[in-house]
């Protein structure tokens, strides 16, 4: 996706060289956050996910299930797996994410999901048809919405997570407790502050041992435990990298000694880019409209560097500072994010009570980093002026 | 003019498209998406805005 948007940003802004998009994964770029709902739910095929692509606007090439495989900055050149390698004035660097793959002592394989590619939420929907037992390994974003939609689907679902209190470190205990609450009532079951120790079974997993010693039995364990950076194709160029690729005010990749690539841009989740107005170090951010703002960004700043945007309204270098925003759709919850709420120092209810719709403010050192809530979007979407990061 | 088209089984009403077209789309005192079917073609670059930042990717142009 973010390859995507630079490129239709580049072509809007009147970019007329050649553009390749090159991807690991075979299909065309696509939505995710259906993924964990409706897709699933309703069975739905590429198509009701695929992103639509003005071939005739676009006019890029399209290199699929060939992911780079390294870089060499000073060649300006990409090796790609199958052995062909590209040349470049521009290079974007948008690889995303993968799932963190858990191993266990009995590291069975049969019967194990991830949720993060079209193709991994098809085998979990074929898998997972009703009175299946299914246990979901961390109690973030994709792990409660997958519970939602296999408990609609009629699964019975356990949550198995290392945190008290599932979403505390993101939106605060109260947040939290709150959605937990709504899930036990549709009949989720939480196994808080635990992990899994072990796999049971032979060839195909038949249940799991947690920690504290206690068996849960499950057809499908879904581990749902966050996710590594597709960065290893970048090393070996000085980036500064460990946590995604640190970037410039303008999402240019920076290197060890502090000097920054001129050619090279980073967009989306791998980015981990500096803030305006607080004094934390660059961060990385996993939310959907990341991706889009960086990619709008990058194709706009290329196009002026080559001399096609030279609208007075942009300047070049100009401090990249998107407002992220998440949201969430679980059983009849809908939760809505503006801004980072895991910065903040001080949380407190602004409005609505926690067993019907609500809106949290957070603060960090006087001003407000980010709003969220259930419910209430409207009210939650006019707040987000106040927000300053 | 432009014509705007939105697949309500696909909005959930998160109202992203709201901050980019203002004059274009609005949530409702019941937090529902509603929208104006025409509008300027002056519209078109906001309304394209919007259609990029749809989570559901519901929205869509016709020129």
């Amino acid at each position: 996706m973010g390859g995507l948007r630079t490129a239709e940003s580049l072509r809007r802004f009147g970019y007329s060289g050649d553009i390749t998009i090159v991807g690991g994964e075979k299909h065309l770029p696509y939505n995710r956050p259906p993924l964990s709902k409706d897709l699933l739910a309703q069975g739905k095929d590429f198509d009701a996910v695929a992103f639509p692509i003005k071939d005739s606007e676009l006019k890029a090439e399209f290199i699929l299930a060939d992911p780079a495989t390294s870089l060499s900055c000073h060649e300006k050149r990409i090796y790609l797996a199958s052995g062909r390698n590209l040349e470049y004035d521009y290079l974007v660097a948008a690889t995303g994410l993968r799932s963190r793959q858990m191993h266990f002592p009995n590291n069975l394989k049969l019967g194990r999901y991830n949720l993060r590619t079209f193709d991994d939420a098809k085998a979990i929907g074929a898998a997972a048809t009703p009175e299946k037992k299914v246990v979901i390994l961390g109690a973030g974003f994709i792990g409660l919405e997958l519970a939602a939609t296999l408990r609609t689907l009629g699964c019975s679902v356990a949550i198995v997570a290392l945190e008290a209190i599932p979403l505390s470190p993101i939106l605060g205990d109260d947040f939290g407790l709150a959605v937990q609450k709504r899930h036990e009532k549709e009949g989720v079951q939480f196994h808080l502050n635990r992990s899994v120790q072990d796999l049971i079974g032979d060839q195909r997993i038949s249940g799991v041992l947690l920690s504290d010693g206690e068996i849960l039995e499950c057809d499908l364990l879904i581990e749902a435990v966050g996710s590594q950076t597709n960065t290893e194709w970048l090393e070996g160029n000085n980036l500064e990298m460990g946590n995604g690729v640190l970037t410039d005010n303008s999402l240019r990749a920076m290197r060890i000694d502090k000097s920054r690539v001129e050619d090279l841009f980073v967009v989306g989740d791998i980015a981990r880019f500096p803030y305006l107005n607080i004094a934390l170090p660059a961060r990385r951010i996993e939310h959907w409209n990341i991706p889009v703002e960086c990619g709008k960004r990058v194709g706009r700043e290329i196009s002026a560097i080559e001399g096609s945007e030279s609208s007075s309204e942009f300047k070049q270098g100009e401090h990249f500072n998107p407002l992220p925003s998440f949201w969430s759709d679980q059983f009849s919850i809908s939760i809505l994010s503006y801004g980072e709420p895991k910065i903040a120092d001080t949380i407190s209810l602004l409005e609505g009570s926690l067993d019907s719709e609500f809106i949290f403010e957070y603060r960090r050192e006087g001003s407000v980093v980010a709003v969220a809530g259930i419910g209430m979007r409207r009210k939650i979407s006019a707040l987000r002026e106040e927000i300053r990061l | 003019m432009i014509k705007i088209q939105v697949d309500m089984e696909k909005c959930q009403h998160y109202g992203q498209c709201v901050y980019e077209a203002p004059n274009i789309f609005q949530l409702n005192s019941e937090d529902k998406l509603e929208y104006i079917a025409t509008a300027d073609d002056a519209e078109l670059n906001n309304v394209k805005e919007a259609a990029d930042v749809c989570p559901m990717q519901a929205i869509t142009i016709v020129q």
